[in-house]
């Protein structure tokens, strides 16, 4: 049997869903969206049971991509029980969302969450006449410590009817929704006529789809009607009905106290005080950084270490098998890839994640939006472009698919262009710390962010004026600050390894074998022979560099790879300056980062504008280090 | 071209379409007291700007910009006529054109208020309907001392009024939130740097972004 958990976001259903079931969490993507959402078995009085957690949302209505997945999810697993999963807290407004499952036909259980933080502020819920009124189980539970648990599962196992609840709206729209349910034909009454002609009258697309003419029509003439006649939209006035309906039930179960309220003021809030929340940001990123190099470094060790031991043989064994000195030698280079890609990209990529996922159920990430969200705003972005442009720091490949998220398609392009040009991804990074920081300086590398820092900010400006549009307005619940799951960290790092996986490294792989060949047959050192003088002429930089450049495009994690090998040398110092070392890096942190992110952007945006972001990144890299190399001469 | 001029020729083509069909030239004209040659002219240049279409022998029809203008000024100009005939006390054809000379230079939120001193009369003296403003809410919800959220100060607190948005998904979106009209809010942070307003919304604390606080009408409470 399969149970669903809904649920409001901030609810902790998440972590009553890590209660409710073992190890072996699936988790994935909506299919068409970047909507997570995750399923795991679970044992429970020798029956297994589905459990799948629903992406939270604040109603079922399908007005965003949140609200479309949970809705679908429920509609096509068709679960044989619902955990409506409330905030105990926040009674009212949960209350809300618990009705629209009851009133769409679910057999719903409710689970009171956070109990305890309830009860520490000296309330009580008169759970049975709760349960009277709403005519089904409700089981209070505190999902942190895991009290309440059995009993609900049980009571979801257990009991499988529809509550005869239904929310009355005023006078004139209860008219139309009878009206209404005489046009509609319904199958077995499967979702309730009811539950169909309030939807009808919200002018929820997915039903109005599905719908007979003759019910289309009549809706929408009752919908232009109730305008006329209030002068307000009637969706504004069933959602009130409906909040007053759940006050006043909220007000009978909770004795005189009828809502909660927290004392922590947000006002006194460091992180969100520019002048606190700035540093405090910093801070953050800093010590981000730092973990990065340092976990970052361990774990490519560690790899580097196994892969020699058992691929690295592998591959070697079958180049001397081959006995053709031209298929060793390409087998040489895929084997040098892979492990390229195994230490250079996994460690730091996997560490990031981790720090990131922590980061997100702090809530410490809502407050960097909501602090930088009247900047962005002036680059022509949403607060929330603050996420894509950290994942960003990552792979760019996860960068610009979570841009998804972000509103029309010229915001999100404008945002996809910024993180490919001025987001350093994780392999752009190596270059810079590892070559620009290592030999030449510290001071040399932190040039290069501030000068990518400038030119986010510059870019963003001019992309804003270029493409004219008012980016939409945020409307987000900022939670209370709590301790990360540790558990729950681990999924949300699993996802986003997952696309990594699954999307970037086949690319990088592919590319890697091609370039191999090419390199082996000598193809590629021919072809850039007539680019050598343009190299050191405009750019300053020695022949070699322009193959490592060149390869940069395809694979940066190679390039400083290939530097090496071509220079013959791992300490760079002998071969290049550290004016050279300087240019490089900072070409390479400018060019599109690799093959992956270019047929990402393909896939997201289509050729034409990729194209063109592609060439205007390749333009601008070669201009700003032709730039640099002539202010590095001239000083 | 003279705006006073647009909006009137614009009014007399409403007027005249009020009950559907085209306008005649030979009608704007005997309404307007100048000759057809003039008013073809004028139309031929109001066609041009997009506010009406214009077939020529058949008649003209309102496109939706200039409809928009039209609906505005003749609302303007009822609401006078009924203020000067009731109110003043003034009789006879001359509060027709006291009526037009007085339009143009009304403010829309004299508008507002002339029309709810008169507690929202719905027809001028010669019994045509006053159309509608543009405000999306009801006449009983149409107060003075509603502002839009973003005008609030840090620690006031208010009564959602009532919602004001052309967009379906950010209004279902935030009246599931809970920003229902009659829920008490509270301006608990207005974040510098153009940043969002964060409310207090029973305990739940919200960031809503600048842009989108004109979409929350509220009343200040106290």
């Amino acid at each position: 049997m399969e149970i669903a958990l809904a649920g409001n976001p901030n609810v902790g259903k998440s972590m009553l869903f890590s209660q409710l079931t073992g190890v072996g969490v699936i988790a994935s993507n909506y299919p068409g969206t970047t909507v997570e959402y995750s399923e795991a078995k679970a044992k429970f009085m020798g029956l297994t049971l589905t459990v799948v957690d629903l992406p939270g949302t604040y109603s079922l209505a399908g007005n965003s991509d949140e609200e479309r997945v949970a809705t679908r999810l429920l509609t096509e697993r068709r679960s044989d029980s619902v955990i409506a999963v409330l905030d105990a807290t926040r009674l009212e407004r949960n209350l809300v969302f618990l009705f629209e499952l009851i009133e769409a036909g679910y057999s719903v259980v409710a689970a009171l969450n956070m109990y305890d933080l309830l009860r520490k502020s000296k309330l009580e819920v008169d759970v049975p006449k709760l349960e009277r009124i709403l005519m089904m189980p409700v089981i209070p539970t505190v999902a942190t410590k895991g009290e309440g648990v059995d009993s609900l599962l049980y009571t979801s196992v257990q009991i499988r009817r529809k509550s005869g609840f239904a929310v009355r709206y005023d006078s004139h729209i209860e008219g139309m929704i009878k009206e209404l349910e005489r046009v509609i034909h319904s199958d077995e009454g499967d979702p309730p006529v009811r539950s169909v002609a309030i939807r009808l009258l919200m002018g929820e697309q997915s039903v109005i789809d599905r719908a007979s003419d003759e019910a289309k029509q009549l809706s929408g003439r009752f919908r232009d009607e109730f305008r006329r006649t209030h002068g307000e939209d009637i969706v504004v006035h069933i959602q009130r009905d409906r909040f007053g309906e759940a006050g006043r039930i909220a007000g009978e179960v909770l004795g005189r106290a009828a809502t909660y309220r927290t004392r922590k003021s947000i006002a006194k809030d460091i992180t969100l005080r520019p002048a606190t929340g700035i540093p405090i940001l910093f801070g953050v990123l800093a010590l981000m950084f730092v973990i990065l190099v340092f976990f970052g470094g361990l774990l490519e060790g560690a790899l580097v270490h196994f892969y020699e031991h058992t691929g690295g043989i592998f591959f070697h064994d079958l180049g001397i098998r081959a006995g053709n000195h031209l298929a060793s030698g390409i087998l040489d280079g895929i084997s040098l890839s892979i492990e390229a890609m195994l230490a250079l990209v996994i460690p730091y990529i996997l560490v990031f994640y981790v720090m990131l996922s922590i980061l997100e159920d702090t809530g410490y990430l809502v407050r960097v939006v909501s602090l930088l969200d009247g900047v962005m705003h002036r680059l022509g972005l949403h607060g929330r472009a603050v996420i894509p442009m950290v994942v960003g720091f990552g792979c760019n490949v996860p960068a610009i698919l979570s841009t998804r998220t972000m509103g029309s398609r010229r915001e999100r392009l404008i945002l996809a262009t910024l993180i490919t040009i001025a987001v350093p991804c994780s392999a752009q990074t190596a270059i810079i710390i590892g070559a620009v920081g290592k030999f030449a300086g510290a001071w040399w590398a932190l040039l290069i962010y501030v000068i990518l820092m400038g030119m986010l900010v510059v870019l963003g400006l001019v992309l804003h004026r270029a493409i004219k549009f008012e980016p939409t307005g945020m409307c987000i619940e900022i939670p209370d600050m709590r301790w990360p799951s540790a558990r729950q960290s681990a999924i949300k790092t699993y996802i986003r390894l997952k696309e990594f996986l699954t999307i970037a490294f086949p690319l990088l792989l592919a590319g890697s074998i091609i370039i191999e060949t090419l390199l082996a047959y000598g193809v590629l050192q021919s072809l850039l022979r007539p680019a050598a003088p343009f190299m050191i002429s405009v750019l300053g930089l020695p022949s070699i560099a322009a193959v490592a450049l060149v390869f940069g495009v395809l694979r940066k994690e190679m390039a400083l790879q290939m530097l090496m090998v071509l220079s013959g040398t791992g300490n760079l110092a002998l071969v290049l300056s550290n004016h050279q070392m300087f240019v490089f890096a900072l070409v390479m942190a400018i060019f599109m980062p690799c093959i992956a992110a270019f047929a990402v952007m393909v896939k997201e945006f289509g050729l034409k504008s990729t194209a063109g972001v592609a060439a205007a990144s390749m333009a601008l890299a070669i201009a700003m280090g032709a730039f640099a190399n002539l202010l590095l001469k001239l000083s | 071209m003279d705006p006073e001029i647009i909006e009137q020729y614009l009014k007399i083509i409403y007027k005249l379409t009020e009950g559907g069909g085209q306008a005649k030239t030979s009608d704007i004209a005997a309404e307007l007291d100048v000759a057809p040659a003039s008013v073809t002219e004028m139309l031929h240049k109001l066609s041009a700007k997009g506010y009406v279409r214009h077939e020529p022998y058949r008649g003209v029809v309102l496109k939706s910009k200039g409809k928009k203008i039209a609906t505005k000024v003749t609302r303007k100009h009822r609401l006078l006529e009924r203020f000067l005939t009731d109110f003043v006390g003034v009789k006879g054809p001359t509060t027709h054109q006291q009526a037009c000379k007085m339009e143009h230079a009304l403010t829309d939120e004299a508008e507002q208020s002339l029309c709810r001193m008169m507690q929202h009369p719905d027809k001028c003296p010669d019994g045509r309907e006053i159309p509608k403003c543009e405000r999306g809410i009801s006449c009983d919800k149409c107060t003075s001392c509603d502002v839009p959220l973003s005008e609030m100060r840090e620690g006031e607190t208010a009564v959602v009024s009532h919602l004001i948005s052309r967009d379906n998904d950010e209004l279902c979106s935030m009246l599931s939130m809970g920003f229902v009209p009659g829920s008490e809010i509270r301006i608990e942070k207005r974040i510098p740097m153009g940043g969002p307003i964060i409310i207090d919304l029973k305990g739940t604390k919200v960031a809503l972004s600048r842009t989108r606080g004109d979409v929350l009408h509220v009343i200040r409470a106290g």
